[in-house]
């Protein structure tokens, strides 16, 4: 059997866009026909659930029945693909919880994969925070997702510094997301869909939608090359090698 | 008919081409083929489109998202209304770069609706490079470069290479400098020459500038072959999956 995978998307403060990501990701899983099962920990209210209703269950992560929840179900779900949305503030405690757990053991052990997205925010404070997730993580696969979509002048740090916080990870990565026109991102926000669904001009239950075209190309054209860069960092072959190699021998 | 309307995109990063007079001639041939016609107009300013023929145009913007948005979702409505789109040159790079962005031509041909550009040709790098960045970007469109003879002699063959099989050069005929200021003052339909300025005209200018417009409207004919010609050779590859 497939390694289990555990996609940690989060963010030590909100408003950095960490459940577009989730919904980026979800959607490109989605499309590479790899079961995938979502957890949103902004509970009681859950974004993330609003777009994917039927993936996602909305959960306390810092609450141990709710950790049994995730975890313990790794093995057993049908879902090959585990993407939690850890609120802003709980990324730090939450890896410290996976320690405790011995989660990150059994990662190390290559029991399961983990991998985690780190959005980025446009203050200094984030740098300190890459250092300090950093030390608890140790060999996860680090993402450093620098996330443009609703703002254009975003990171001006002094690349130096940036570049020395970045260097502590081994190993880590760097994805950027780009901008998405704003009327775009604020439709596909109100029809509260997934993203691939307002491309495909599909409302909730999959009823044809009035979506506009330009519109929907714009979402396209954007989804298109955020999946570019999940595609460069191969994230396919990370959480599911075996799904992979059977493509491209039916491909070959 | 293999496609069930067209659009027709009169284009050219330069000012002062012929760009305006082109689309008019355009829209009053199609009117004259007894089609329904709407234009579209990005120019701002004097002698527009939008000025010369009223009643059939539109006035488009697509300097914002919902300019883009109320212009491009029109196009590609379901309608078996023919099209035609006078793009003024502030607006050629941003037009062609969104219609680049939200696969504007492959959604046109999804839904069964040709896309040429009428492209007016000058010897300057700009409009060069710019026909030749059509040509790499948008290959499912029909690409007719216009020579407009009021500009010069055409000598510009090896600047602009046709495409295999695509249409020739489309000649715009010069008019005579005397017949000008009859159609230079809107509104004016050359569709029908007995309203409007036309019409006080006396019979021999008047026979010389219908003459003119014959011409024109000759190539634009052959121009409606070719559009033709393109879609069922394109239907064609499609339907044996190459």
């Amino acid at each position: 059997m497939a390694r289990p995978a555990v996609i940690l998307v989060g963010a030590d403060k909100g408003g950095v866009g960490k459940t577009t990501v989730a919904r980026t990701l979800i959607d490109y899983f989605g499309a590479h026909q790899t079961p995938t099962r979502a957890f949103d920990t902004e509970s009681p209210r859950g974004t993330l659930k609003r777009f994917h209703p039927d993936l996602t269950e909305v959960v306390d992560v810092t609450s141990v029945s709710d950790q049994m929840k995730i975890f313990d179900t790794l093995g057993s779900a049908d879902a090959k693909v585990t993407v939690i949305d850890v609120r802003a503030g709980l990324l730090s405690s939450t890896l410290q919880a996976l320690t405790d757990i011995g989660f990150l053991e059994s990662a190390k052990k290559g029991q399961i994969t983990f991998a985690v997205f780190h959005i980025l925010g446009s203050s200094i404070a984030s740098l300190q925070e890459i250092a300090e997730t950093a030390r608890v993580v140790g060999d996860a696969n680090y993402f450093l997702v620098k996330n443009f979509i609703n703002n254009t002048t975003f990171f001006e740090w002094d690349p130096a510094t940036y570049n020395s916080y970045f260097r502590k990870i081994k190993g880590a990565e760097e994805i950027t997301i780009p901008k998405l026109n704003e009327m775009a991102y604020e439709q596909v926000e109100v029809a509260s869909v997934p993203f691939v669904s307002f491309i495909g001009n599909k409302a909730a239950k999959g009823e044809p939608a009035n979506n506009s075209f330009v519109l929907r190309g714009y979402v396209r054209h954007w989804l298109g090359n955020v999946w570019g860069e999940f595609d460069r960092v191969k994230l396919v072959d990370l959480v599911s090698p075996k799904i992979e190699s059977n493509v491209r021998q039916v491909a070959g | 008919m293999a496609f069930r309307s067209s659009i027709t995109i009169v284009a050219s990063p330069r000012p002062r081409v012929g760009k305006t007079l082109l689309a008019r001639l355009l829209t009053d041939f199609h009117l004259h083929q007894g089609r329904q016609v709407a234009a579209f107009d990005l120019n701002v300013g004097e002698r527009t489109l939008a000025q010369f023929l009223p009643e059939k145009t539109t006035t488009a913007s697509i300097r914002d998202t919902s300019g883009q948005m109320a212009l491009f979702d029109h196009l590609i409505a379901y309608e078996d209304i023919t099209k035609v789109i006078d793009l003024g040159h502030e607006s050629f790079e941003s037009f062609f770069s969104v219609a680049h962005q939200i696969d504007f031509i492959e959604e046109a041909c999804r839904r069964s609706i040709a896309v040429a550009i009428l492209f007016t040709i000058t010897p300057d790098h700009t409009s060069v490079d710019a026909y030749r960045g059509l040509r790499d970007r948008f290959g499912r469109a029909t690409l007719a470069p216009v020579h407009n003879e009021l500009l010069g002699p055409g000598q510009l063959r090896d600047k602009y290479p046709l495409a295999t099989g695509g249409p020739g050069v489309v000649r715009m005929p010069a008019l005579a400098p005397g017949l000008r200021r009859y159609i230079e003052r809107p509104p004016f339909s050359f569709a029908d020459l007995r309203a409007g300025e036309a019409a006080t005209m006396s019979p021999d200018p008047q026979s010389e500038l219908q003459r003119w417009i014959r011409r024109i409207f000759l190539e634009f004919r052959e121009l409606d072959l070719q559009i033709l010609l393109a879609d069922l050779r394109s239907s064609i590859q499609f339907r044996s999956g190459t």
